[in-house]
């Protein structure tokens, strides 16, 4: 079960977003998130929305932003051992199909949660932020940036 | 009477192969051949042969959906389970660094344990078995028992006996305790005794060396070839005496370890094209010969493609016409990996080249290992003269590297001879028939029950997929519990929605066997539903026994 030993691939994180079926499994699992949401009883529907971008969001940011290198051991002698995930993806290779589909599907839960959310002003200052804390490490501009070494070492 | 007759025939299939010349392909510009069939001149021996397709069905969306979440599901226990360690409510037994170490640079990074520790800990003891006898059709293994989850084992003491082994690369059945076939091994021990303490170019060149080169060389139809001790090594460290700075290799998806690892060693600039993919692969010629190198754009020195024969864990086979075909109108050269196909397939055992018809003069590196098909340990490189000398000179494993055992080499010689048939019996051409028949029998029969399997219909590497991880331990066990060894793969050694099981069919594999293996795979497909094939199923054919119809209950 090492690495390699049925493909050629060196780092199977940058393959794994590009396997078929993943971006429907993807949003099934927002679907899902949103309607274990829906089921609670105290909850009202902007809550609901806001609440489904911020964990989504949330869960973004920290298995695309925060977790480094691969869970398991690589050939190359750990070379991707300080990237993220995201700048593991498509062997660092910008504009590819998951990352655009990954920079796109926040954007849009966040256009459903500001509308569900009629705009309200508190409801849109959290989702804002939100979105922005995933979708700025996502620019090009910033591909193995550390600002302010945040998520250096 | 009937043996004088197989030995004129394979002898002179022998000569009619290296005396004709071949037909002239006729292949359309883009590389392709107009016609399925490729025909040989001369010997009536051959027929005109069909290249099955290799079969690479997907299977529904809904079981990828299944498997990302199943994966989802056990990383998040991963995290927990993580958590738990932490805060010291579960306890941590692998090792850790010292207290008193917090604070240097850690040694390794804890991350990179996180699926060994949390993922494959749990179904660990499906893989590295340890067997307590001979791996042949069936062998021992010794029981062991986990008290902590497959943190640690102990073994009981006793052997679970007599399991099938669909996992050995036996595909000859020449892992065996043949007393006439170890009789001459026993004797060359005795002679030359059980080691080389010298390299090829030293001291350790023995006349039996010589002998097995010369065979080699003749079995496969070239002018020379060379043995080494060690089959990894047979690319490992052949690969950089042949390329160089300023060389391109062009390597297959799928390559081995060790094509990848001599690739990297060679220093040559590496790329990669789609697994048997001709499209991928004449896209890259294009692109090399009109860019050249990078940044000078000068010509490349050398272009070499490496492809393998049968691939180990797809079953696939290589599109050899259409490679020699590319090879030709690009001026490249091509290095052929047969370590799992020569033995395995051909109407006479000798590989792919004879499968497809091909001269194995048009491929400029043939390589091959004996611990396959042969039951023994070691590899060959086989081609041109100047080739084969060049390699002498500059190979890694010719300079530094011990030369083979004899003993070992009296195995290969002994099985090389039984499979051409000069040893006056037609033993090994029983057994190459027996595998294709196995073959056959074992992969149609499999299609039938509804599983998706990968590969060429002729390649005795059978993957069955099983995609989700749960389904890949249970499988082993359920499979261990009926007496039956099987090799599971999952990710991180293949794709993330292909894991599956490894069938290597032998030509030792009774009816019986495999009819009991096919069983209890019908029954355990149902019971773990890993029937995910969605093609109709066919009346059965007249090919196999009445008898068989018992198996539908």
């Amino acid at each position: 079960m090492n690495v390699g030993v049925a493909h050629s691939e060196v780092n199977p994180n940058t393959r794994v977003m590009n396997s078929r079926g993943i971006w429907l499994t993807y949003a099934l699992g927002v679907g899902m998130l949103h309607i274990v949401l829906l089921s609670i009883p105290f909850f009202s529907v902007p809550v609901v929305w806001t609440l489904t971008n911020v964990i989504h969001n949330f869960g973004m940011y920290v298995f695309m932003h925060a977790v480094k290198g691969t869970p398991f051991e690589t050939p190359d002698q750990g070379k991707a051992r300080l990237l993220t995930h995201w700048e593991q993806l498509d062997y660092g290779v910008q504009f590819t199909s998951s990352r655009k589909f990954f920079t796109i599907s926040p954007i849009i839960l966040y256009f459903l949660a500001s509308f569900y959310t009629k705009y309200d002003t508190a409801h849109f200052v959290i989702n804002t932020a939100s979105l922005l804390s995933v979708l700025i490490p996502k620019l090009p501009q910033l591909h193995g940036v550390r600002i302010f070494g945040i998520n250096k070492y | 009477m009937i043996r004088t007759e197989e030995l004129h025939s394979c002898n002179g299939t022998l000569k009619s192969r290296s005396g004709q010349k071949q037909t002239e392909n006729y292949t359309l510009k883009n590389g392709y051949h107009k016609n399925e069939k490729v025909q040989k001149n001369g010997n009536g021996f051959h027929q005109p042969r069909v290249r099955g397709e290799d079969s690479f069905e997907e299977a529904p969306m809904y079981v990828a959906v299944l498997t990302y979440m199943g994966y989802g599901i056990v990383i998040l226990f991963g995290y927990f389970r993580d958590f738990l360690r932490a805060v010291g409510l579960e306890k941590c037994h692998q090792a850790q660094e010292r207290e008193e170490q917090k604070d240097f640079v850690p040694l390794y990074q804890d991350f990179e344990n996180f699926y060994k520790r949390n993922l494959y800990m749990r179904v660990r003891d499906n893989w590295n078995r340890p067997i307590c006898s001979l791996p042949g059709p069936v062998f021992d293994l010794m029981e062991r028992v986990s008290d902590d989850y497959n943190w640690t084992f102990r073994l009981t003491g006793r052997t679970i006996e007599n399991v099938i082994n669909m996992g050995s690369y036996n595909y000859l059945g020449f892992a065996e305790n043949n007393v006439d076939f170890l009789k001459t091994v026993a004797e060359k021990t005795r002679q030359y005794g059980v080691g080389v303490c010298s390299t090829r170019q030293e001291l350790g060149n023995f006349s039996i060396h010589e002998e097995l080169e010369h065979l080699v060389a003749d079995f496969l139809g070239v002018e020379s070839a060379m043995a080494f001790g060690m089959g990894f090594a047979t690319n490992s460290m052949n690969i950089p005496a042949l390329v160089g700075k300023g060389c391109l290799i062009l390597s297959d998806e799928l390559n081995h370890t060790s094509l990848i690892l001599g690739a990297r060693l060679s220093g040559a600039t590496i790329r990669v094209f789609k697994h048997n993919n001709m499209q991928s692969l004449e896209k890259l010629l294009k692109e090399a010969i009109c860019s050249g190198q990078p940044r000078t754009h000068r010509s490349w020195k050398k272009i070499l493609i490496m492809v393998e024969g049968i691939y180990s864990m797809e079953g696939s086979l290589v599109r050899l016409p259409e490679i020699i075909a590319l090879k030709k109108k690009y001026k490249a050269y091509l290095y052929l990996d047969e370590a799992h196909s020569i033995g395995a397939v051909g109407p006479t055992g000798r590989g792919v080249t004879e499968h497809f018809g091909v001269d194995p003069k048009e491929i400029d590196v043939l390589m091959g290992t004996f611990t396959k098909s042969f039951g023994a340990t070691g590899g060959y490189i086989a081609g041109k003269k100047e080739l084969v000398d060049y390699l002498r000179c500059h190979s890694h494993s010719a300079v530094y590297a011990t030369a083979m055992s004899p003993p070992v080499v009296e195995q290969i010689i002994r099985a090389i001879k039984c499979i051409m048939g000069v040893d006056g019996t037609t033993e090994g051409q029983r057994r190459v028939r027996q595998l294709a028949e196995n073959t056959h029998y074992f992969r149609s029969r499999l299609k039938e029950m509804g599983f998706i399997i990968y590969g060429n219909k002729d390649s005795p590497v059978i993957p069955l997929l099983l995609y989700q991880p749960g389904k890949v331990g249970a499988f082993s066990r359920a499979m261990l519990k009926r007496k039956i060894g099987v090799v599971v793969v999952g990710f991180p050694a293949t794709t993330i929605t292909e894991a599956r099981a490894r069938f290597c069919v032998s030509a030792a594999h009774t009816r019986d066997m495999l009819n009991k293996v096919l069983q209890s795979l019908d029954e355990l497909g149902d019971y773990i539903r890993v029937k995910f094939s969605r093609h109709r199923r066919p009346y059965r054919p007249e090919l196999y026994n009445v008898t068989n119809f018992g198996l539908d209950s």
